[in-house]
C-alpha cells in the first residue's frame, strides 16, 4: 500500500460519528463524505473507504440518514446523504458520549 | 423500527434497484478517486490503480454493503437462484440436458414407488383402514411337483373359510368389533332388460359394509334380518359405477329388479364410489351370504360347514391390537382343524389388508423394477457428475476471476450447489409429471385386463409422500453431482487460475464414469434384448400357435343345466361355431383352461398307490391340438368315436412319456389317471407357460366326451384371421341357442397369454426404457467429454499438427481416448449383462440357446453408438487449424 503509514485507524465504531458529523452542516455524498473527513482530519485519520458504503447503509437503515439522487457538483448523478431529526439526536448523543469517553481516557492517562 | 423494516423489505423485494444503485455509487467513487489522482499529477492508468485499491475489492464491498442490508442469507440465496438461472440461460443444452436426464430416471423411480404403494402397501379406502385385519385359514401344503421349489419352500398357504366356520369366530371374537365375511370374486351373470354380461360380483355379510365404514350413496345396505335364512331374502346392492353404466344414475333404480344368475333380485342400495371392492377386480353387484348358493357353485351346498368360500375381514375392537387379534382367534377356531388332513384348514393367520397385490410374483416384479430404477439413476447421476466436472471446468475462468476479485470460495461452492439443487428441483419436479403420464400408460398396457378379459381397475395414483421421495432423490442426486466440482474449487487457491487457463491433462479423472455407464448401458440393452425375446416368443406360442385362437367360456351350471342337457348344449354350440364363416376349427377344454391345468394322480397299473406322481390334467374335445396346432409326435388326438360308449384313452406329453416309459413305448401302454386305467394313443409335444426356473410339467389329456359330468367348457376356435374381430360372433351363436347361458372369458389367446405374461412384458418394457436412456446418456457423456477435452487441448492438437501429425492422426487419438473406455465398458457390462440375466430367469422363456445374439448385439450396439459420440469431437479436432489454435490463449 502507498499509504503514509502514520495514518491512525479508526477505532471501532467511530465511522458512524464521522460519517453523522459529515453530513450535519449539508447533504453530502459518499465521495465527500470520505474527502471531507479526510480532509479536517489533515489527513490524520484514515478512512477506508470500502468500509464507507455499508456504514453508509447501516445508518440509513437505522433512520439516521436519508439518501437521494441528485447532481453533482460537475452535474453528475450522485446518492447524497442528509441528517434525519433522528441522526441529529443520535449525533448529539454519540458526540456526548465521545466527549465524556476521551475525557475520562485523558484524566487516566494524565494521572501519574 | 419502521425505517429498518422498510429498508429490509426494499433490500429484498427491489434488490436490483438497490444492486444498481450501488454500483452506480461505487462508479461515481471511483471516478472522483481518479480525477484528483490525475489532478494531483499522476498518470491516469496509475490514478485509476490507486482508486481501486483505496476503495477495496468491489464484490467485498459489495459483500460488505449486503449483510449490512441485513438480509444476507435470504439474498444470496435468490441471488444464487438468479445467479443460476442465468448460467442455465447462457448454457441451455447442458441446463436442459441434465433436467431431461433427472426427469427421465426420477419419472421411472416415481412410477415404481407408485406400483409399489399400489400393489403392496396402499390402505383401503375406507374409514379408519389401519384398524382392518384380514383374518385367513392356514392351511399346510405338501409337496407335489407342480409346485417351484420356492413355492413349496413356504409349504402353507392362506385360504378361505366355511360359513358355518365364520360365525364360529364372528360370534366369539372379542377383539374385534366386527367380523364380516366376503366372497369377492363372484362370477355374476347379469341381466336388466334382455341385455346381459357376466360380470364381477361379491357375496358379503351383513355387516360388511359397516364393519368397512362404508356409507351408501343412495338407499341402503343390507339388514341383519336379511342375511339370516338362506335363499330368502334376495336383495343387492350395487357399485356406482354399474349405477351409472347399467341405470344411467336413476334414482329410481333403488327398487328395481336385477336377474342374477337367473333369480330375481331386488336391488337397495349403491356402495360409494370411491370404494370398489379389495382386489383388482371391482365389484358391482354385492349380494348377502345367505344367497352364496347363487354366487358360488363349487359346492353342493355353498353354506355347508365342507364349502370353505369366504374370506374374513375384521375390524380392532378400541385398543386392541393385530398382536391381540392373532392371539384371540386361533382360540375360537373349530375342534376339527387342529387334526386337519395336508391341505385343508389347520390354522389361523391375522394379517393387515395392504395393497391389491395378490400373488408373489408382484413384491418380485416390484423389488426388480425397483432395483433398474436405481441403477438408472445412479447411472444419471455418474453423467450429471460428468456434464457438471465438465460445465465447472468450462467457468474455470469465472471462478478464477470471481476468487481473484474476493468473492469467498465457501460462496462459489454455495453458488454451484444452488445451481445444481435449481436443476434437480427442475428434473425431479418435471419426473413427477412424467410419471403420472408413466403410471397411466402402464394402467392402460398391463393392468388393465385379467387373463380371462375381465377389466381390471388398480386406480394407481401419486401420494403425497411419493412426490415428496421423488422431488427428495432429485436433490439429493443434484448434491451428490454438484459435489465433486464444487470440492475442488474449495481446495483451490485463489488467483492461480488466471495464467493456467487450458491445462492440458487427459480426462480420465471422469473416464471410469462413463466406463460405468458403458458397462450399465451393455447390460441393460442385453437384459432388455432378452426379456423382450421371452414376452415375443410367449406371446407366439411356443410348440403352438396363439396368433389366431380366440377363447370364450360358457357356464351353463350357472343356470342349473343338468349334464344330459348341458352336453347336447356344447354339442351344438361346437357344431355351429364351425359353420361361422372364418372359424376353421373348435375345441375346448372341460377341466382346466387352455394352456392351464388342474392337477392329477398317475401311476403305472403295476405301480403301488404311494408311488404315484402328479401330474398337469385337462379333458379336451376333438382336435384340441390341431386348433392349438401342437404338433403330435406319435399316434393321433382325440377324435368323435372317443367317447363315454368307447375305451377310456389318454394323451401324454413328451415330458410324462419320457419319464413313464423311458425306452419309447408309450403308444398302447395303459396309464391310471386318478382312479382309472386308460391307453395312450397319442404323444405331444409340450404346452407350457412355464419360465426357464420351473421344469416342463408331465401332463396328461383325457377326452372331454368320456366324463359323464361334463356341464360348464372353454371354447378355443382357431380362425383364418384376427380371433378379435370374430368374438362378436361366437358370443351372438352361444345367445342365439339360449341367452340365458352365462359367457365368459371371450379374449383372443394372445390376450390371455399378454395377461398372464405380465411381469415379462411389464418388465421388458421397464427395462427396455432404462437401456434406450443410458445408451442415450453414455453417448451424451462421451460426446461431452471428448468435446470438452479437444476444446482444452486445442492448442496440445495443434502444436502436433505443426510438428507435422497428419490429420488422420489426431482423428484416431481421440476416436482412441474414447473406444478405450467404450470397449472397457463393453467387456466389464458383458460380465454385467451375465449376471443380471440370472436375477431375471425367472422371467425367461424358451431355449438359452441363442442368448449370446442378445449379449453381442448389446454390445454391438453399445459400441457403435459410443464409436459415432466419439468420431463427432474427433473430426473437430482433426479440423483444427494449427495456426489459429495457436494463436488461441
Amino acid at each position: 500500500m502507498a499509504e503514509p503509514p502514520s495514518r491512525l485507524e479508526l477505532p471501532q465504531g467511530t465511522l458512524d460519528l464521522l460519517i453523522l458529523k459529515a453530513v450535519a452542516l449539508e447533504a453530502q455524498h459518499g465521495w465527500a463524505i470520505s474527502e471531507r473527513i479526510q480532509q479536517i482530519s489533515k489527513d490524520a485519520l484514515q478512512v477506508q473507504q470500502g468500509s464507507l458504503y455499508p456504514a453508509l447503509h447501516r445508518l440509513e437503515r437505522r433512520g439516521w440518514i436519508k439518501a437521494e439522487w441528485g447532481a453533482s457538483d460537475n452535474n453528475r448523478k450522485a446518492k447524497f446523504y442528509e441528517l434525519t431529526r433522528a441522526g441529529r439526536k443520535a449525533l448529539d448523543a454519540q458526540t456526548g458520549a465521545w466527549r465524556a469517553l476521551t475525557a475520562a481516557v485523558d484524566l487516566l492517562l494524565d494521572t501519574r | 423500527m419502521f425505517s429498518d423494516v422498510r429498508h429490509r423489505l426494499r433490500a429484498l423485494l427491489r434488490r436490483g434497484t438497490i444492486e444498481r444503485e450501488l454500483d452506480d455509487e461505487l462508479r461515481f467513487h471511483l471516478e472522483r478517486s481518479i480525477e484528483k489522482g490525475v489532478r494531483a499529477g499522476l498518470t491516469p492508468d496509475e490514478a485509476a490503480r490507486r482508486a481501486r485499491l483505496a476503495l477495496g475489492g468491489m464484490d467485498q464491498v459489495k459483500e460488505a454493503h449486503r449483510d449490512a442490508r441485513g438480509i444476507a442469507l435470504l439474498d444470496t440465496i435468490v441471488q444464487d437462484v438468479r445467479y443460476g438461472a442465468r448460467a442455465m440461460r447462457r448454457a441451455p443444452v447442458f441446463a436442459i440436458t441434465a433436467v431431461a436426464t433427472l426427469a427421465l430416471s426420477t419419472a421411472a423411480l416415481a412410477t415404481v414407488l407408485t406400483l409399489a404403494d399400489t400393489l403392496l402397501y396402499r390402505r383401503l379406502p375406507v374409514e379408519r383402514p389401519g384398524e382392518l385385519v384380514d383374518v385367513a385359514a392356514i392351511r399346510r401344503l405338501g409337496t407335489t411337483p407342480l409346485l417351484s421349489s420356492n413355492e413349496a419352500a413356504r409349504l402353507q398357504v392362506l385360504g378361505p373359510v366355511s360359513y358355518p366356520d365364520y360365525l364360529a369366530f364372528r360370534d366369539g371374537a372379542r377383539t374385534l368389533t366386527g367380523l364380516a365375511a366376503h366372497y369377492p370374486t363372484a362370477p355374476l351373470f347379469v341381466s336388466l332388460d334382455g341385455d346381459g354380461h357376466e360380470i364381477n360380483g361379491a357375496v358379503v355379510s351383513a355387516n360388511f359394509f359397516s364393519v368397512l365404514g362404508l356409507r351408501p350413496s343412495v338407499g341402503r345396505f343390507f339388514h341383519d334380518d336379511e342375511d339370516r335364512v338362506p335363499d330368502r331374502d334376495r336383495v343387492a346392492v350395487i357399485s356406482s359405477n354399474f349405477w351409472r353404466t347399467w341405470l344411467s344414475a336413476s334414482p329410481s333404480a333403488i327398487g328395481s329388479r336385477l336377474r342374477i344368475n337367473s333369480a330375481d333380485f331386488t336391488i337397495v342400495g349403491v356402495a360409494p364410489p370411491t370404494f370398489s371392492g379389495m382386489t383388482s377386480s371391482p365389484i358391482e353387484v354385492y349380494i348377502p351370504t345367505m344367497m352364496l348358493r347363487v354366487g358360488y357353485r363349487w359346492c353342493e351346498d355353498a353354506l355347508a360347514i365342507d364349502c370353505t368360500a369366504l374370506q374374513m375381514i375384521g375390524r380392532l375392537a378400541p385398543g386392541r391390537t393385530q398382536a391381540d387379534a392373532a392371539a384371540e382367534l386361533p382360540t375360537l377356531m373349530p375342534a376339527a382343524w387342529a387334526h386337519a388332513p395336508r391341505g385343508e384348514n389347520s390354522g389361523v393367520a391375522v394379517t393387515q389388508p395392504r395393497g391389491l397385490s395378490t400373488d408373489d410374483e408382484e413384491p418380485r416384479l416390484v423389488a426388480l423394477l425397483a432395483a433398474v430404477a436405481i441403477v438408472l439413476l445412479l447411472v444419471c447421476c455418474a453423467n450429471l457428475a460428468g456434464l457438471v466436472s465438465a460445465q465447472s471446468a468450462a467457468r474455470t475462468h469465472e471462478f478464477g476471476i470471481r476468487l481473484s476479485l474476493g468473492a469467498a470460495p465457501r460462496r462459489i461452492v454455495r453458488q454451484l450447489t444452488t445451481e445444481s439443487a435449481l436443476l434437480s428441483l427442475a428434473g425431479g419436479v418435471a419426473g413427477v409429471l412424467l410419471s403420472r403420464a408413466f403410471t397411466g400408460a402402464l394402467a392402460a398396457m398391463f393392468f388393465a385386463v385379467d387373463d380371462e378379459g375381465h377389466p381390471l381397475q388398480y386406480g394407481f395414483s401419486q401420494t403425497p409422500a411419493i412426490v415428496i421421495a421423488t422431488i427428495g432423490v432429485a436433490l439429493a442426486a443434484g448434491v451428490v453431482f454438484s459435489l465433486v466440482p464444487a470440492i475442488r474449487i474449495g481446495r483451490r487457491p485463489a488467483g492461480v487460475q488466471l495464467a493456467e487457463r487450458a491445462p492440458t491433462s487427459r480426462w480420465s479423472s471422469a473416464a471410469w464414469l462413463l466406463g460405468a455407464q458403458a458397462a450399465v448401458a451393455v447390460a441393460m440393452v442385453a437384459v432388455a434384448a432378452l426379456l423382450a425375446a421371452s414376452a415375443r416368443t410367449m406371446l407366439a406360442g411356443r410348440n403352438f400357435d396363439a396368433s389366431h385362437v380366440a377363447l370364450i367360456r360358457v357356464r351353463p351350471r350357472l343356470v342349473k343345466y343338468s349334464p344330459e342337457r348341458a352336453q347336447r348344449f356344447q354339442r351344438e354350440l361346437v357344431r355351429r361355431l364351425e359353420a361361422v364363416p372364418g372359424v376353421e376349427s373348435v375345441s375346448m377344454v372341460g377341466i382346466g383352461s387352455v394352456l392351464g391345468g388342474s392337477s392329477i394322480g398317475v401311476a403305472l397299473p403295476a405301480w403301488d398307490a404311494d408311488r404315484r406322481m402328479t401330474a398337469g390334467y385337462n379333458e379336451v374335445g376333438p382336435r384340441y391340438f390341431e386348433t392349438l396346432q401342437t404338433p403330435l409326435l406319435a399316434g393321433r388326438e382325440f377324435d368323435e368315436h372317443d367317447s363315454i360308449e368307447s375305451p377310456r384313452v389318454a394323451l401324454v406329453n413328451e415330458t410324462l412319456a419320457a419319464r413313464l416309459w423311458p425306452n419309447l413305448g408309450a403308444l398302447g401302454a395303459t396309464i391310471v389317471v386318478g382312479s382309472v386305467p386308460r391307453r395312450v394313443v397319442g404323444v405331444v409335444k409340450d404346452l407350457s407357460l412355464r419360465s426357464r426356473t420351473q421344469a416342463v410339467q408331465p401332463w396328461v389329456y383325457a377326452p372331454f366326451w368320456q366324463n359323464p359330468a361334463q356341464i360348464d367348457s372353454r371354447l378355443a376356435i382357431r380362425t383364418a384371421g384376427d380371433p378379435a374381430a370374430v368374438l362378436p360372433a361366437i358370443a351372438r351363436q352361444v345367445n342365439r341357442l339360449d341367452p340365458d347361458v352365462p359367457i365368459a372369458e371371450t379374449i383372443t389367446l394372445p390376450g390371455r397369454i399378454a395377461a398372464l405374461m405380465r411381469p415379462v412384458r411389464v418388465s421388458a418394457t421397464f427395462v427396455g426404457y432404462t437401456a434406450v436412456l443410458a445408451v442415450v446418456l453414455t453417448a451424451i457423456g462421451l460426446y461431452g467429454s471428448l468435446a470438452f477435452a479437444v476444446a482444452r487441448r486445442t492448442k496440445e492438437i495443434g502444436i502436433r499438427m505443426a510438428l507435422g501429425a497428419p490429420r488422420g492422426r489426431v482423428l484416431g487419438l481421440v476416436v482412441r481416448e474414447g473406444m478405450t473406455v467404450v470397449a472397457a465398458g463393453v467387456a466389464i457390462g458383458l460380465a454385467l449383462a451375465l449376471a443380471a440375466a440370472r436375477l431375471v430367469q425367472h422371467l425367461l422363456y424358451g431355449s438359452a440357446e441363442s442368448d449370446w445374439v442378445f449379449y453381442a448385439s448389446a454390445a454391438a450396439v453399445v459400441a457403435v453408438v459410443g464409436l459415432i459420440a466419439s468420431l463427432l469431437p474427433a473430426r473437430r479436432a482433426a479440423a483444427v487449424e494449427p495456426l489459429v489454435a495457436l494463436q488461441c490463449d
